[in-house]
């Protein structure tokens, strides 16, 4: 009789890893929003010197649940000048690629929805498609601030997918494989890949906290300018729908795609005896990118709209475009050495380091002039 | 393993969206949605471009690697094509092909 | 027990999709509508490389069409003031003499396209290793032709696009 993983015949196996994939997929949705939700506040109260939640349960650890109760049993509200058909659909277009997206994630050996060879590709692609659903929603909306909200996010996402997708290339060019499982298994030792790519690491962080709508790049839904952006007509489930489920969610992909990419994913001490331990392991890499996310958040002040673009195309792409150049090159000069990679990788992340306090003095500079000879 | 559906239908679902585009570019007036046809025409080229790579001729996928440049072409196109209709309405406010005359001499 | 049926099925499904939100695109009246018919065409396009075994081209069609050419054209509606005219003023002049032109048209290439038969059994495996290597071997130089026409598009889009007055900063 064949034995498969976890001495399961393998008969059983598939219909059962796929039950197993679809549920975990649900939880990591759902309660991860709860969870992530959360942490999030509780994060934030902490650095800013509050507690945070604390009424409901111990901790406070109920809050999020009373919270998802009262968002469900609300009054589905629509405003009368929306447009109907597209006002409804929008929380869809955004909430069903990015379930999609959990599909191809490699939880632990041989626990992933579905190995596809295309699988890095199939991401980034349902990851472009969240940007109709907001420019739909902002426009169905009819109302300005919502338009506003919509064509900055669209403008947004599109200007920083070209980062996120040049960090990617370079990691596929160093491991030889656009498949999730690949990636995960070509880091078996402690030289992960982020020891060779830091810079296209730090790339798709930024990237990522910009494509996820986060601070500091959640202009999108900046409340102080623009109310809440796409999401001010929305109420009740539908706004939970599109702020905490998919926020949230997306923040998980986006985390388990750095771990995948760069902290080798589910490989950790003890995964070759034991492979249901590779899910605790992957879980504890990714809730370490979203701990990070949130310290951002905390931390950072938002940028202004033309800041963020001028990041993104004058610093964050030709960076992006050198490094692609310069590791396509030293693969083809040195097949099998990956130290010239790293050296060139470091380089790049210590000139982006150093040179963002000289961009800002200059720009500080100019904008100084400009006052003085307005002034004048 | 003889294919489910026929390769003639792949071609004849490609020609319909072919002759529909066809259609919206010789009869609607408005500049962004003949914009939008001439995406639907190339997109019909680009399925019988695939579905002949896939299952006619030689072994190899020439004529999907023609589907990248179609897509690449498809991008540039609109890219342009949008910048004329913002930079024609910006001189003068109609968005509908009839109206804007200023190029007829 | 077989699914062969299956894909016949998905096959219907997916064609009727096109062919309908095809003709929607040109029939709606309002141009939003007609912009997510065309990306719902663009969807169901996806599906049918899907079909064909070409899942690349599948994901790229996908990532360019839905998320990057309807973006841009639902962009480019918001920007210019779509105002409501009559039914009547949608279509040109010369309608019905396009409609004959292309149905002229249209009924031999259609009767000709469904003959065509399958000139070899549907290859294995995906179309990610066979197209990388055409495209990166004996395509390489109209590959980085395309590059520059890219760039040329960029380059050509931003001066056009661009303003004279400088007050406006």
């Amino acid at each position: 009789m064949p034995i498969g993983p976890f001495g399961i015949d393998p008969g059983i196996w598939a219909p059962l890893r796929l039950l197993l994939a679809v549920a975990l997929t649900l939880f990591l949705v759902l309660n991860g929003a709860l969870l992530m939700i959360y942490l999030e506040r509780k994060i934030q109260a902490i650095i800013q010197d509050r507690t945070g939640p604390h009424h409901v349960g111990p901790f406070g650890l109920l809050q999020t649940f009373a919270d998802a109760i009262k968002l469900l049993s609300k009054e589905d509200v629509r405003a009368k000048a929306t447009d109907k058909a597209f006002f409804l659909m929008a929380p869809m277009i955004v909430f069903s690629p990015m379930v999609a997206s959990f599909v191809v994630l490699p939880f632990a050996p041989d626990f992933v929805g579905a190995d596809l060879n295309i699988g890095l590709l199939y991401l980034t692609t349902l990851g472009s498609m969240a940007v109709l659903g907001i420019v739909i929603a902002g426009w169905a909306s009819n109302n300005k601030y919502s338009l506003i909200g919509g064509l900055r996010s669209a403008g947004q996402l599109i200007s920083y997918e070209v980062p996120q997708i040049l960090s990617l290339v370079t990691v596929v060019l160093v491991v030889g494989s656009l498949s999730m499982v690949d990636i995960t298994r070509s880091q078996a030792g402690p030289f992960v890949n982020f020891l060779v790519l830091p810079f296209a690491f730090v790339g798709y962080f930024i990237a990522a906290l910009a494509e996820t709508n986060r601070t500091p790049f959640d202009l999108p839904e900046a409340e102080s300018e623009l109310v809440a952006g796409y999401l001010t007509e929305y109420s009740g489930m539908r706004w939970g729908t599109f702020l905490a489920l998919t926020e949230y969610g997306e923040v998980t992909v986006v985390c388990s795609i750095m771990t995948t990419l760069w902290f080798g994913g589910w490989q950790g001490p003890g995964v070759d005896a034991l492979p249901a331990l590779g899910i605790v392991w992957f879980t504890l890499k990714v809730y370490v990118f979203v701990l990070a996310f949130m310290w951002v958040r905390a931390t950072l002040p938002r940028m202004r709209i033309d800041q963020l673009m001028d990041f993104c195309w004058k610093v964050l792409i030709p960076m992006a475009l050198v490094n692609i150049l310069a590791t396509a090159v030293l693969l083809l000069a040195f097949p099998g050495n990956l130290w010239p990679i790293a050296i060139v990788n470091w380089a790049l992340v210590a000139a982006l380091v150093f040179a963002l306090p000289a961009l800002q003095k200059r720009r500080l500079r100019t904008f100084r002039e400009r006052t003085r000879l307005s002034a004048a | 393993m003889t294919p489910a559906v026929p390769l003639g239908a792949f071609i004849a679902v490609s020609a319909a969206l072919f002759f529909i585009g066809c259609a919206g570019v010789l009869t609607r007036r408005n500049a962004v949605v003949i914009l939008m046809c001439v995406e639907l025409m190339l997109n019909a080229a680009n399925l019988a471009l695939v579905a002949f790579s896939r299952r006619y001729g030689a072994t190899d996928e020439r004529g999907s690697v023609f589907v990248v440049f179609v897509f690449v072409v498809a991008a540039a196109e609109v890219a342009v094509g949008l910048a004329i209709v913002l930079s024609a309405y910006r001189t003068r406010p109609v968005v509908n092909v009839d109206e804007a005359r200023a190029m007829k001499g | 027990m077989t699914f062969d049926f299956l894909e016949m099925v998905l096959f219907a499904i997916l064609a009727i999709a096109i062919v309908g939100a095809g003709a929607a695109v040109v029939l709606v009246g309002r141009i939003t509508s007609a912009a997510l018919f065309m990306a719902f065409t663009f969807l169901c396009m996806a599906g049918m490389f899907l079909l064909l075994g070409a899942e690349t081209i599948a994901a790229f069609q996908v990532l360019i069409y839905v998320g990057a050419i309807t973006v841009l054209i639902l962009y480019g509606v918001m920007f210019t003031p779509q105002g409501s005219r009559d039914y009547g003023l949608f279509f040109q002049k010369q309608t019905p003499w396009a409609i004959v032109f292309v149905a002229f048209l249209a009924v031999p290439v259609m009767v000709f396209a469904s003959s065509f038969q399958d000139g070899r059994p549907l290859a294995r495996g995906g179309d990610l290793v066979p197209l990388a290597t055409s495209l990166f071997g004996d395509f390489a130089y109209p590959f980085e032709v395309a590059s520059v026409l890219l760039l040329a598009a960029l380059v050509g889009a931003i001066v056009l696009v661009k303003r004279d007055d400088e007050e406006i900063r």
